[in-house]
């Protein structure tokens, strides 16, 4: 019924659009010249992004609010919230395990992100120079990405066990040793984890690093080596400088992603030894589900949250300067 | 002369004619050989994990600590696979699980599709300035830490009684889902022939029946594509689900995995069944669809 009008008006509206525009015009703005004349009839196109702005604004957007609201109450996971004021983030801000878990999540962070950029970058950079069986290496390397992270948590867990693990019992067969015990050991246990992280984060790395490096023209690199530039130096000055872009926001995301391995942390220490690998999801869930206090643990998450996105928005923008600059 | 392997096999690349890949016999180089040698070991790396995990599934308990690298003179012990169905004594085992996580990815993805895909066709043919927002919205949910979520959705699932519910948690997936959908099927659509679209309205189609009628068929492919790397995130994803899932009776298999840690301490050859069941399946389904999963990737998929 309501689809009536608004079909007649689209049926004169578009063969008015392509006779004034005729086809040079939609050649050169192909988008813009149709897009005008549908003003009248584009209720239904709008009425069909309703749903995703709902389920953005009720997923997304009221969480932040309500967060907001816990992180400035008394709340125990039963019962009403008890307004309190900025008590939970004076609390969270002199509390030492914050901080110490804050610094356990950059470290892991920006090392995964680092060592898995780097590790992507030279496997992607050898892929896309076409060593022989190119192909074959491009649909492994991405594997240890499509495994679950838990099962690769608990997998590495028992892997990493002395003397029965499968690290160690490697490890002892080179004559390295096979009694370390790599994740009860309070100075390895964290390395241990950003290893797994690396291990599992360099298949998507690669992958988009090496979209990037494909979409580099052959005839760049022809120009380098007519110009007497040896193949490293074509590397460095030339397949470098041209994917910063993404390399920049590969390492952004990994940052990001690295920041919040929940899944791994717990799957292989719960945080432990002692506190050794408290990262600050694993703080905040230890807080607010088996402690109970969930105000100090949204003041946690608020601040993390805060930080991690303006760390971010840093390096984006930092990147951003030194391309205009280059 | 060149000491970086891709820098070597590069001059000789350029050198040569054919621009494919890996096609033609080229002269043995230094460069190659160091190139070859690097990727074997990363290759070992990425492959030997997953062997282990069959294998070790295979084993009995005494000998996947006695002799965990062995292929010969082991005690196998199938058996596992039966334990880890069950589930540890007076425990859930995968018989559940898999249903639950079967529940939550069914939810998750038709919504998270349907709405993901009509969003991505609408926002390119919308007033621009509507959709150059809404997409934009999207952008901003990607990057919204899951950190930051939990505790809210705890509470709002507390308030409502959905807690331990895997078909609500499933609705959570799929609005995680949804930034990733809409913007990769959005840079697809931005590709979409507008000629299609003309001769449709021609045709006397409005934009939905157009939508329906022309362009979900024609958008199969990145469908598919999209559907199976939100699948992989559903699959794995613990964070959220470890935290709505309270009952042992809801959990999907990620979270019972975690659990059999604690519950199976001394069967770990149970465990190791677990990790197999949970891991194989998806291995295979990469291997099969490995060409669209990585295009998905190239335009702007992302796991969380």
């Amino acid at each position: 019924m309501a689809d009536g009008p608004v079909d007649v008006r689209g049926r004169e509206a578009t063969p008015v659009s392509v006779a004034a525009g005729g086809r040079a015009a939609t050649g050169a703005h192909g988008a813009a010249g149709p897009r005008q004349s549908r003003g009248p009839r584009s209720w239904p196109v709008h009425a069909a992004l309703v749903p995703a702005c709902l389920l953005l604004v009720v997923f997304f957007g009221l969480p932040i609010v309500r967060l907001l609201q816990t992180s400035f109450s008394s709340w125990y996971g039963i019962g009403d919230m008890t307004w309190l004021g900025t008590g939970n983030y004076t609390a969270t801000l002199g509390d030492e395990a914050f901080w110490s878990s804050l610094g356990r999540s950059a470290v892991l962070g920006l090392g995964c992100a680092v060592g898995l950029t780097v590790i992507a970058t030279v496997l992607a950079a050898l892929i896309s120079a076409g060593i022989r069986g190119a192909s074959v290496y491009r649909v492994i390397f991405f594997l240890p990405a499509i495994a679950p992270p838990a099962a690769v948590g608990v997998f590495w867990a028992l892997s990493f066990q002395p003397r029965t693990g499968v690290v160690n019992a490697v490890l002892g067969r080179v004559g390295l040793g096979n009694t370390h015990a790599w994740l009860a050991d309070p100075g390895t246990a964290l390395f241990a984890v950003m290893a797994v992280a690396i291990w599992t984060g360099v298949g998507f790395a690669f992958l988009v690093l090496l979209g990037a490096m494909e979409d580099v023209p052959v005839s760049v690199y022809e120009a380098g080596a007519l110009d007497g530039a040896g193949a490293v130096r074509r590397f460095f000055s030339l397949t470098l400088p041209l994917i910063r872009p993404v390399l920049s926001m590969v390492v952004l995301l990994e940052v990001i992603w690295s920041f919040n391995a929940f899944t791994l942390v717990w799957a292989l220490t719960t945080g432990g030894p002692g506190d050794a690998t408290v990262i600050l999801p694993v703080l905040v869930y230890k807080e607010a589900f088996q402690m109970g206090n969930f105000g100090p643990a949204a003041a946690a998450s608020v601040l993390g949250g805060v930080l991690l996105l303006a760390a971010a928005a840093a390096g984006q923008w930092l990147g951003s300067r030194q391309t205009e600059d280059a | 002369m060149s000491t970086t392997p891709a820098a070597a096999e590069r001059v000789v690349e350029i050198a040569g004619t054919t621009p494919r890949p890996g096609r033609r016999r080229r002269p043995v180089r230094r460069g190659s050989v160091l190139a070859q040698v690097g990727a074997v070991a990363w290759s070992v790396l990425c492959v030997v994990p997953f062997v282990l995990i069959v294998l070790l599934a295979f084993k009995s308990n005494a000998d996947i600590y006695s002799k965990p690298l062995s292929v010969v003179g082991v005690d196998w012990n199938p058996a596992n696979f039966a334990d880890a169905w069950a589930g540890p004594p007076g425990g859930q085992g995968f018989a559940s699980f898999l249903v639950n996580s079967f529940v939550v990815a069914v939810v998750a993805l038709v919504v998270a599709l349907a709405v993901g895909s009509a969003t991505a066709y609408f926002a390119t043919i919308a007033a621009p300035r509507v959709g150059r927002w809404v997409i934009r919205a999207h952008l901003v949910a990607t990057v919204m830490p899951i950190i930051m979520l939990l505790i809210p959705y705890y509470s709002g699932f507390s308030a409502l009684g959905l807690l331990s519910n895997p078909a609500a948690l499933g609705v959570v997936y799929a609005a995680l889902c949804l930034p990733t959908a809409t913007l990769i099927l959005h840079s697809f659509y931005l590709g979409f022939p507008p000629e299609l679209r003309d001769a449709a309205a021609v045709d006397g189609l409005g934009p939905i029946a157009t939508y329906w009628r022309i362009v979900l068929p024609l958008s199969r492919g990145p469908i598919v594509a999209v559907g199976m790397i939100n699948g992989f995130f559903i699959w794995g994803e613990t964070q959220v689900a470890i935290v709505l899932l309270q009952d042992p009776e809801s959990r999907t298999i990620p979270v019972g995995l975690l659990g059999f840690q604690g519950q199976f301490s001394t069967n770990t050859g149970g465990i190791f069944a677990g990790v197999a069941i949970a891991t194989i399946p998806v291995v295979v389904l990469y291997l099969v669809f490995h060409r669209s999963i990585s295009k998905g990737i190239a335009l702007g998929g992302v796991f969380r």
